[in-house]
């Protein structure tokens, strides 16, 4: 077979003849960056060939490179064969990379009251006097403690195996460990000696791109480790879409094994930092996407794209962890959030639960930006929720020096109305690489407010600046020049970025909009407006309005909220009545499917263009841009 | 009898004026008026605002020209300045739009050119003008500078501006006191949009007219149709970034399959059909100008809109 050896860093594996470089690279365990999923769509997952014979049509797929590169000996790795020993150069782009994924979670009070309880036990050995059962005698004594009647609690088959040992070698002296699952009380584990202490939960955030783990102590709640990690499902699709199709192509096995290694990762990190014991994590709550929540419970997903996009199931699911490949607990169970419909999915069930928006009669509005957006509208009473597709460009996609949230990315830009000077702050402050999310619309409210751009973001080519320029097929702005960045040439956004970014923003407005006509509101009766997901979390407030992407509010009633998932999956997790309104959040939320809205188009068309088409919508944005005309006009 | 209006609105559609005489410091025998409704077309008696205007489309380069539309204009076709004498004596439109269809061959550059033939028509007739310019951005610049420059103090219509091109229009018009056509593609948003854009490069409303494009009939025209109702409901509700009167020219009547297959004399009644059809319902829509290409559309158009307008049965058509 075959050997293909990575550079720079000499890592070498075998793999058969006409394997192609991607499955050599997922192979010698590099994470490699396949937006398409490999089908030689997206270009991002370029290599170099330095030697040796592969097979790649570089006709078909010649206009992913410059000539420097082709002359490099550029490829796409997922459409390259390895016909013979390769030599290959990953370059660093290719790469998924440490991301900026977010961790915190808002400060949400809540009443400790988890599923799960330990009983130290210290027993009376039986004696011919007293034959009772050790399976009696141990649920006598958790009775005694003042845990559930010892009829009340089922012990299975696994446990009361361990039983007599565990007993005996302990000199009586136990700790019996009891979760509340949907048939009842469950007697879930049986330790020796005193291990009270040692009690914990984990709340889970699976998502499409990353996940992110929080071990909470289910004594007093604390926080006691926190781990994230790439979903690792990424090296079969970055979308969920190709990830379906990824399942559909006979992946699903994979697919679900990749969610589990990837909250395990999770676990393990969050578990050696907090040195505990996996095994010591006894309910696991994921919230999630519902096509990722039905991948790691192993349903198929396929039907869910096709018309007319149903889920397998809208209810919340438990199992036991161990079930679906998770490391913890023997006999730990597993709470999936429930799902609304195949776009709301768990993540947003959990969203919701963070933010409190059904405590209240006043009006929320929550809005969800990640790989796709979902927003959601409304109080206690009733609910409304949409999801669509804004494209990748407010994370980085599409645009041409966009990125993710990665070192390097530049997350924050003003600009000198006068001079038009830009000022920017990259993640972890190195040397730019590109523009991220929260970038991008700081750019692009600094260039409409300093009146380089017009409403629709064409850039005014009437202005003469060194910065603004005709770029190769479309005007450009400089944001960086050559020698500030680290990529050896200049950071720019075009006017086809620009295009990009408003119809993604047009979209979420739109469907903002959309929901409150249906509801019947105006923009002044929302009382909050939360942001959720990665992307909310770094943006700048006032530019989110500014350029239309959310109504207009007091911008004191805009919260970023950060994870709301991992928030809302925090929460189920302290208090086990919160689960129970899951359900009852699940079944009150009316799903508008915008595509057969049809006043969803003209909305649409209406917010592309900065902020909206009807002024009226964004008084606050109209003065002050009102404001920036005049200063330009007369300096 | 008439009808009594139903509704009270809020809005007005603003006046355009088109066209200077002596006293404005132009030359034409007299100004066109459109807009200041404040209904629907054609209510009350008699009806708001100012009565729906017929143009006569001709071009300086008839090689790009419908035949259907050229061929009882004979010779006079290669010679703009003698087919619009002729129209205005002898078709009577109420105003004529200029196509300066040379501006849109490739490599065009004789600028020079341009400038002649708009004096020269401008000469030639008394009659308010509308002029087209080139539809490209690298050549709008100095295409519309010429147009503005020649046509200085005539305030003459300019077409047309897009949202991806409008800033050299709006400054030509802006700088030799014309107006501006605004077109969109058939939507209401687009063309508030364009119009908002026209605003903040300081070109006031009144020097606005919206063009939302129309296709011809049974190739779009509904379509067009529904959105001039739409942004004339629009301005009668208040929004003053679409109350501005519209030009409505269904160009494309001409190359329609069942024009251009019919035969003989069926060739211009099957054109002048499909104009008329396309053209009234346009006002009935809204549209304050619409636009022609067959010489024999003009009068019996003129004709059915004074009828609708006056609430009296047609004659002539």
């Amino acid at each position: 077979m075959p050997t293909v050896t990575f550079l720079p860093s000499f890592r070498k594996t075998e793999v058969a003849q006409g394997s192609t470089i991607l499955e050599a690279a997922q192979k010698a365990g590099f994470h490699m960056n396949v937006v398409c999923g490999g089908q030689g769509k997206c270009g991002k997952c370029t290599v170099m060939v330095r030697s040796g014979e592969t097979e790649f049509d570089r006709e078909k797929f010649g206009n992913f490179f410059s000539r420097d590169e082709a002359g490099e000996g550029a490829c796409l790795s997922c459409q390259t064969r390895v016909m013979g020993d390769v030599r290959v150069l990953i370059p660093e782009g290719s790469l998924v990379q440490e991301q900026q994924i977010l961790i915190d979670t808002p400060g949400v009070p809540v009443e400790l009251d988890p599923a799960v309880w330990k009983y130290a036990l210290s027993l009376l050995p039986p004696t011919l006097d007293d034959p009772s059962p050790d399976l009696s005698r141990l649920l006598w004594g958790i009775e005694k403690k003042g845990g559930p009647k010892e009829g009340a609690i089922y012990a299975p088959l696994e446990v009361i195996r361990q039983i007599p040992k565990v007993l005996r070698e302990s000199g009586w002296k136990i700790t019996a460990t009891v979760a509340l699952v949907p048939g009842g009380y469950r007697l879930i584990n049986v330790e020796k000696g005193n291990t009270t202490s040692h009690c914990y939960g984990a709340a889970v955030d699976l998502g499409t791109t990353t996940v992110v783990v929080y071990l909470r102590s289910l004594i007093d709640g604390s926080i006691v480790g926190i781990g994230s990690n790439y979903n690792r499902q990424i090296s079969c699709g970055e979308d969920i879409l190709s990830r379906v199709n990824y399942a559909k192509r006979g992946g699903l096995g994979k697919l679900q094994s990749l969610a589990t290694e990837s909250i395990n990762a999770a676990l393990t990190t969050a578990s050696n930092s907090a040195g505990i014991d996996r095994d010591d994590i006894y309910e696991v709550v994921v919230a999630g996407n519902t096509i990722m929540t039905h991948i790691l419970m192993g349903i198929d997903p396929a039907y869910m794209i096709e018309e007319p996009y149903v889920p397998v199931v809208r209810r919340h699911l438990t199992t036991a962890a161990r079930r679906v490949g998770l490391a913890v607990g023997e006999n730990s169970g597993l709470f999936i959030f429930p799902a609304v419909s195949d776009f709301i999915g768990g993540d947003i069930i959990a969203d919701i639960l963070a933010s409190g928006m059904t405590e209240t009669n006043d009006i929320s509005l929550l809005i969800d930006i990640g790989t796709n957006f979902e927003v959601v509208l409304g109080n206690r009473d009733w609910m409304f929720a949409c999801a669509g597709a804004a494209g990748p460009a407010l994370e980085g996609g599409e645009v041409l020096f966009g990125m993710r949230a990665n070192p390097g990315a530049i997350e924050q830009v003003s600009l000198d109305l006068d001079t038009l000077e830009p000022s920017y702050r990259t993640i972890r402050n190195q040397k730019p690489k590109g523009l991220c999310g929260s970038g991008l619309i700081d750019l692009l409210a600094e260039l409409l407010r300093a009146c380089v751009i017009d409403r629709t973001g064409r850039i005014n080519p009437m202005i003469s600046h060194e910065r603004i320029r005709e770029g190769r097929q479309v005007p450009e702005f400089v944001v960086a020049w050559r020698d500030e960045t680290s990529i050896g040439k200049e950071i720019v956004i075009t006017e086809n970025d620009i295009k990009a970014l408003i119809m993604s923003k047009a979209s979420i407005l739109a469907a903002c909009q959309t929901l409150m006509n249906q509801a019947g509101i105006e923009r002044s009766a929302i009382s909050r407006i939360y942001f959720s997901g990665a992307f909310g979390n770094y943006i700048n407030k006032d530019h989110a309005i500014m350029i239309g992407l959310i109504p207009e509010v007091p911008v004191d009633r805009v919260i970023t909220m950060g994870n709301g998932a991992i928030a809302g999956a925090n929460i189920a997790l302290l208090n086990r009545k919160k689960k129970r309104i899951l359900d009852e959040i699940a079944r009150k939320i009316a799903y508008i499917e915008l595509n057969a809205d049809p006043s969803f188009m003209d909305e649409y068309t209406g917010s592309c263009f900065l902020p909206h088409t009807d002024l009226s919508l964004f008084p606050g944005v109209e003065r002050m841009l009102d404001q920036c005309r005049i200063r330009r006009v007369s300096p | 009898m008439g009808l009594t209006p139903l509704s009270e609105w809020s809005g007005q559609i603003g006046e355009l004026v088109i066209g200077a005489t002596r006293t404005d410091g132009g030359t034409r025998s007299h100004a066109v008026t459109i807009g200041g409704e404040r209904d629907l077309p054609y209510i009350g008696i008699p009806p708001s605002g100012h009565i729906p205007r017929v143009a006569y489309e001709l071009t300086d380069d008839p090689s790009l020209w419908q035949s259907a539309a050229i061929r009882t204009i004979g010779d006079r076709a290669h010679d703009p300045s003698d087919w619009a004498a002729f129209a205005e004596k002898e078709l009577q439109p109420d105003l004529i739009r200029l196509y300066l269809s040379s501006t849109r061959r490739r490599g065009f550059s004789d600028l020079s050119q341009i400038g002649k033939t708009v004096e020269a028509v401008l000469q030639a007739t008394k009659l308010p003008l509308i002029i087209e310019g080139s539809n490209d951005p690298a050549l709008d610049s100095s295409v519309f500078r010429k147009i503005g420059e020649a046509a200085e103090g005539e305030r003459v219509l300019l077409g047309t501006a897009e949202s991806g091109r409008y800033r050299s229009a709006a400054a030509a018009a802006m700088a030799y006191g014309h107006s501006l056509i605004a077109q969109s593609p058939i939507d209401i948003n687009l063309a508030k949009q364009l119009n908002i854009l026209l605003r903040e490069t300081g070109l006031p409303h009144d020097r606005i007219a919206i063009d939302p494009y129309t296709g011809a009939l049974g190739y779009g025209f509904e379509y067009s149709y529904s959105v001039m109702e739409r942004i004339r409901y629009s301005a009668l509700k208040g929004d003053t970034d679409l109350a501005m009167p519209l030009i409505s020219s269904a160009a494309d009547s001409l190359t329609v399959k069942e024009v251009r297959e019919a035969e003989g004399g069926d060739a211009d009644q099957a054109a002048v059909a499909w104009e008329m059809y396309s053209m009234l319902p346009a006002t009935l829509a809204g549209a304050s100008i619409v636009c022609v290409r067959h010489p024999l559309s003009i009068a019996g158009l003129k004709s059915a809109i004074a009828s609708l307008w006056n609430g009296q049965k047609s004659v002539g058509v």
